[in-house]
């Protein structure tokens, strides 16, 4: 988005209302194909939705709706296949161009930046960001959420949202955009009666204006409610489109479901008698986080769902079984008490947890097949700690004839294996721990149709074996054909209990939705008072931290009063002048979730390029280039390796930094090149005791804060350090902003050097090598989250001053140069801590 | 990326792309190359010279590659390394402490210090990055204390033996062989160290499978701390009299060994064997370029591009392989 009209907003404003044709085509998806390795996701999907029309499209997980969207917005590219938005072909699989053909979509997983405002998440979402948008942006976004009676202050920050209300800024987004095609991938969720009510109305609206709605739901009634025309689609092909009013709810389920139940499932307990007396797992009072007062006991052999609209406390009640999430209340496995809260405790009791996030929790991807399943029972393939590599592999192939894995061997890399047979590897793991209790979260999520009944017979195999299992699924068909028992939770409660024949899929979602409707919302984050929200700032930590320097001063300085003499406290500030530049330079990095160890030696570097022009006779200006050049090139080459080739920003900027060093070294191996009176003179200059020096740098800072908030290379910088994949989706060049940040950074380590060659009057490269240390001290000590996204630069400034002061301590109070080195190290490590304790507080 | 995995020659993917085999092939190569381009700088007396100087950066190395495999970097390796040096020289001749105390102290005390930089690392969630940045002054400014800025001279057992020879070969490559089999058979070989690699590759499918993380994490600081505490003693009694500061240098050496050895800075799966052979080629080349007559800050600059190549290179493989393997499979469904 370079130019200064964004390109949607002008792709949309060339789309006059009255130029759609009602019922003219406005997302045609014509011969989709997309394969994964061995699956194959969509076949030859042909999808048409009219201008004017609510189209759903329904379907069980995995059946290819989420895929289809994707290929529809551009997020991917279809093997096969065209995709045409109001009559105009997609040319490449861009989301940018999808959007300029207007296509706004709303994915279950919003794209929201975390650590930026409600007001400036919309303005990036409508490409809003340049300055006087972003001035305006509060009070334009406030207008666009107000409708929807959400309590949503477009000051607060999207991490300090509820998700319902995270959700309707994400609708509220697109809705900004006046697109053509709007695409809502399972809306409803996280939203109550009313909010629906209020989001179909806002529909309606749209439609009558000849706009086109997608509607992914697995919810039919609403469906039915909503929708002109129903598509349907099952193992990535479409089973057919119709007239909503054509077809009743029974007719989409059997095409939904397109099989028979009962052939698919083992038999339940009751049946094959395989329920045992033994109460194997209790609960009583358990409460955490999203979950409240929660009772539940399984017998041995007995299969338990746990059902609901998803977001109702069920992964945090499961999670807390398996002692992942923490929970306070009584447990109990085999009569025995388990400590909560500790996954250590839980899994000697013998829990086995099965995730739902199977690549991030459930597998190692580099590892092996045969690796993946002795992972947890490495005691049964070793002798004395020692472990035999033929133990591993007797184990693992039996494990893989007898749960039917498909693999080349037991020495593959996991990560080759289609997401059915990954999680049959995952089974086989649980399995060989010979679990108590068998937790197991959405276990057949993205897992292929005849690996789904593998896994059913793997599960009711576990149980009839003894283990007491407990399964969280959204698939009720799943529950239905599985679980001998279902409770279904609502706002954190069990709300209702299905036992026996009562156990369908109909009960199961009527029980879901019915305690929906009773969810009434205590508005979710009440408004914070003034102090509490101001404390979870940014700006928080710069007055702690002034309120700690003006203490230390008063210490210092009633031991030794020479402390406030007009001379030392000049000193401190004409310290700090350097800090705050060097600071302020590692927080533009540090903003954007990058990290820059090579500022000091690049100040060094600058000093000893300076020391050979800016002396007596030399030219200050040709030396002053040099020096720029120097910090360009060096910005350029770090931002320029780790976006174009994304290397680890660590290692590429400590690479550079030592390359540098030599480089220095070569150039001037000893101190030499007295620096000139002409500008040492000028860098002096004071009004009163305070250096101006050090009044420009603060300026600087401010110029910086300044900029963060209000231009499009603040808020860009943030969102990437934010959310890089969020903002990659909202079509922010974040390889761009990366290496402008880098570069950015290397210039502000420019003025650093000037102030340092001045304070030490000789090409000397050695004192500027520990201020890539004192940047990161200053940064830590700013409070600034070292994961991106969050600071102020007006915490640096303070930080600065507050570093300057300490570095001078030891020599007022006469302590010995060790301290120079403990202190910066104590406060940095220890301020670290600090903040890290803070908001984990603030989290909780 | 997984099928990659299976199409393209699996013996140039694991040389290229992540796998150890490569740097020994290329230290083989450097070895070869040796004589031709500097005569001499194979001769008994340059090998010799050099080797006990690989096995300080190799057995530093090894604490690093522990780090690493947990998704950390260690900038604390100048401190520890100083650290362990003051300990081990100056407790004897400022402390009047025995030689054998000293030494003892020079691998508990780096031990204890890593075990603080884990705890902080892992009980309180702080990046490592800035936890062992900080830590890395706090040692140096101990060392201050220790030797009141004044280096001391290693004890004379010390300097004997590490000095000294069993046969033809220097004791302290002995020592840095035993280090490395040690370390590398736990890590290849026992619970211990499967358990670390898994932490490694994911801690929250460790966590998920009920494996005690933050104690094994901790541990692997702590395990680095007295490797670095190894190195130093070594060093302090080969070269006698070190300067404070010594280990400034050895900061870059460990990690581009680290890298050279194919551990993927992402964690997982520690190659520690190739880490000493990597250790190995960087001392070689550093000696190779003395010999040819390169000044010692060229040397930073030679090393810091050879760190950047092989990172590149290792980041340029599986992505060209990738973009193959993607025409090949889109050739297949049209």
């Amino acid at each position: 988005m370079s130019s200064p009209t964004s390109p949607l907003t002008a792709a949309i404003a060339l789309l006059p209302e009255d130029e759609i044709v009602p019922g003219s085509s406005a997302l045609a998806l014509t011969g989709i194909t997309r394969t994964f390795p061995g699956v194959t996701a969509l076949a030859d999907v042909g999808l048409d939705v009219r201008a004017g029309e609510v189209h759903a499209l329904v379907g069980e997980n995995g059946a290819g709706k989420s895929t289809l969207m994707a290929v529809a917005s551009g997020a991917l590219a279809p093997d096969i296949g065209e995709v045409v938005i109001g009559g105009r072909r997609l040319t490449s699989a861009s989301p940018d161009e999808a959007r300029g053909l207007g296509l706004a979509i709303v994915r279950q997983d919003p794209a929201l930046l975390p650590d930026l405002t409600v007001a400036e998440n919309l303005a990036i979402g409508v490409g809003q960001t340049r300055r006087g948008g972003l001035k305006r942006a509060p009070r334009w976004a406030q207008e666009h959420l107000d409708p929807w009676q959400m309590g949503i202050d477009a000051r607060s920050r999207v991490s300090d949202l509820s998700v319902e209300q995270r959700f309707v800024v994400e609708i509220a987004k697109a809705l900004a955009l006046k697109p053509r095609v709007l695409v809502l991938d399972e809306p409803t969720e996280h939203l109550n009666n009313d909010e629906v009510q209020r989001l179909f109305r806002r529909v309606r609206e749209l439609t009558a204006a000849q706009a086109a709605v997608v509607y992914i739901s697995h919810r039919i009634p609403e469906v039915k409610e909503i929708a002109d025309r129903i598509t349907v689609l099952r193992d990535g092909r479409v089973r057919g489109t119709f007239e909503a009013d054509d077809v009743s709810e029974s007719q989409i389920i059997e095409l939904v479901v397109g099989r028979a139940l009962d052939t698919v499932f083992p038999p339940k307990s009751a049946e094959a008698g395989s329920l045992r007396e033994e109460e194997r797992l209790a609960v009583r009072g358990l409460s955490g986080r999203h979950f409240h007062d929660i009772s539940l006991s399984v017998k041995s052999g007995e299969i338990i769902g746990i059902a609901g609209v998803q977001g109702n406390g069920q992964e945090e009640l499961i999670r807390a079984l398996a002692g992942i999430e923490p929970a306070t209340g009584a447990m109990e496995i085999g009569g025995r008490p388990v400590k909560l809260g500790s996954h250590v405790a839980a899994a000697k009791a013998g829990a086995v947890y099965v995730p739902s996030d199977r690549h991030g929790e459930g597998v190692f991807l580099p590892l092996t097949v045969g690796e993946n399943i002795v992972m947890k029972t490495l005691r049964r393939v070793s002798r004395g700690g020692i472990i035999s590599d033929r133990a591993i592999e007797e184990v693992s192939r039996e494990q893989i004839a007898r749960q039917a894995i498909k693999t080349p061997s037991d020495r593959t890399a996991i990560s080759s294996l289609s997401g059915g047979n990954q999680q049959k590897v995952v089974l086989a793991r649980t399995l060989l721990a010979e679990p108590r209790v068998l937790l197991a979260e959405e276990p057949t999520q993205g897992v292929d149709a005849g690996a789904r009944v593998d896994i059913y017979t793997i599960l009711r195999g576990a149980a009839d074996d003894g283990a007491a299992v407990v399964i969280l699924s959204s698939d009720g068909v799943e529950l239905e054909g599985l679980c001998d028992r279902v409770v279904i939770m609502s706002r954190g409660h069990i709300v209702a209990e299905l036992e026996g024949d009562a156990v369908t899929e109909a009960e199961i979602a009527r029980a879901a939705l019915t305690s929906t409707t009773m969810r009434t919302r205590e508005d979710a984050t009440p408004r914070a008072s003034r102090l509490r929200s101001w404390l979870r700032g940014d700006h928080s930590p710069a007055a702690v931290l002034g309120l700690v320097a003006l203490l230390l001063a008063a210490f210092v300085g009633l031991n030794n009063p020479a402390y406030f003499s007009p001379f030392s406290l000049g000193n401190i500030l004409f310290a700090a002048s350097m800090l705050i530049f060097i600071g302020s330079a590692q927080q533009v990095v540090v903003m954007g979730s990058g990290f820059d160890l090579s500022v000091g030696p690049l100040l060094s570097l600058l000093v000893v390029i300076a020391s050979f022009h800016v002396v007596e006779g030399g030219s200050i200006l040709v030396g002053l280039v040099l020096m720029v050049i120097a910090a360009l090139a060096v910005g350029f080459v770090n931002g320029f390796l780790i976006t174009r080739f994304s290397l680890n920003p660590i290692v590429v900027t400590l690479a550079i930094a030592l390359g540098l060093q030599g480089t220095l070294f070569l150039i001037r191996s000893t101190p030499g090149g007295i620096i000139t009176s002409d500008v040492t003179s000028v860098i002096f200059t004071k009004i009163g005791f305070v250096p101006v020096i050090t009044l420009v740098a603060i300026a600087v800072a401010l110029g910086l804060e300044w900029a963060l908030r209000r231009t499009r290379w603040g808020v860009e910088l943030r969102a990437v350090g934010s959310r890089r994949d969020a903002a990659l989706r909202l079509g922010i060049n974040a390889n761009r902003v990366t290496l402008v940040s880098y570069v950015v950074t290397s210039l502000l380590v420019m003025p650093t050097a000037v102030i340092l060659m001045s304070q030490i009057g000789i090409g000397d490269g050695r004192p500027g090598l520990s201020f890539t240390l004192s940047s990161v001290t200053v940064l830590v000590l700013a409070g600034a989250s070292i994961f991106g996204g969050r600071g102020s630069f007006i915490g640096i400034i303070v930080a600065a001053i507050l570093v300057a002061q300490i570095l001078g301590v030891p020599t007022f109070l006469g302590l010995s140069g060790a301290w120079g080195y403990w202190l910066p190290g104590v406060i940095t490590v220890g301020a670290a801590v600090l903040y890290a304790q803070l908001r984990r507080i603030r989290k909780s | 990326m997984s099928t990659v995995d299976m199409k393209m020659d699996p013996r140039w993917k694991r040389l290229l792309s992540g796998g150890s085999g490569a740097i020994w092939i290329a230290t083989i190569a450097l070895f070869a190359a040796s004589p031709l381009v500097a005569s001499g700088s194979l001769s008994e007396a340059a090998v010799l010279g050099m080797l006990p100087f690989a096995a300080v950066l190799a057995i530093a190395a090894i604490g690093q590659t522990l780090v690493v495999q947990q998704r950390g970097l260690d900038l604390s390796v100048p401190g520890m390394l100083a650290f362990g040096a003051a300990l081990v020289s100056g407790l004897p001749q400022w402390y009047g402490w025995a030689p054998e105390l000293a030494i003892a102290a020079a691998i508990v005390l780096p031990a204890i210090a890593g075990l603080i930089n884990g705890v902080i690392i892992t009980r309180f969630g702080v990046m490592p990055l800035v936890v062992t940045l900080g830590m890395n002054v706090i040692l140096l400014g101990t060392v201050f204390a220790i030797s009141s800025g004044t280096p001391a001279g290693s004890p004379a057992v010390l300097a004997q033996f590490a000095k000294g020879k069993l046969g033809l070969v220097p004791n302290a490559v002995i020592v840095a062989v035993v280090v490395i089999g040690v370390a590398g058979f736990i890590a290849h070989r026992s619970i211990v160290g499967r358990r670390l690699t898994a932490i490694g590759v994911s801690e929250r499918a460790a966590t998920a499978l009920g494996i005690r993380v933050t104690l094994y994490q901790t541990m692997a600081y702590a395990l680095a701390g007295a490797a670095y505490g190894v190195a130093s003693i070594l060093y302090t009694g080969y070269v006698t009299t070190p300067p404070l500061f010594f280990g400034d240098s050895y900061l870059l050496p460990t990690v581009a060994a680290v890298v050279l050895g194919g551990t993927a800075l992402t964690g997982g799966r520690a190659a520690l064997v190739s880490t000493g052979v990597a250790a190995l080629f960087l001392t070689q080349l550093g000696q190779l370029l003395r010999a040819v007559g390169w000044p010692e800050p060229l040397q930073l600059v030679a090393q810091a591009s050879v760190l950047l190549a092989v990172v590149l290179l290792r980041e340029l493989v599986p992505s060209i392989a990738r973009a193959v393997a993607e025409r090949r499979r889109l050739a297949v469904a049209s």
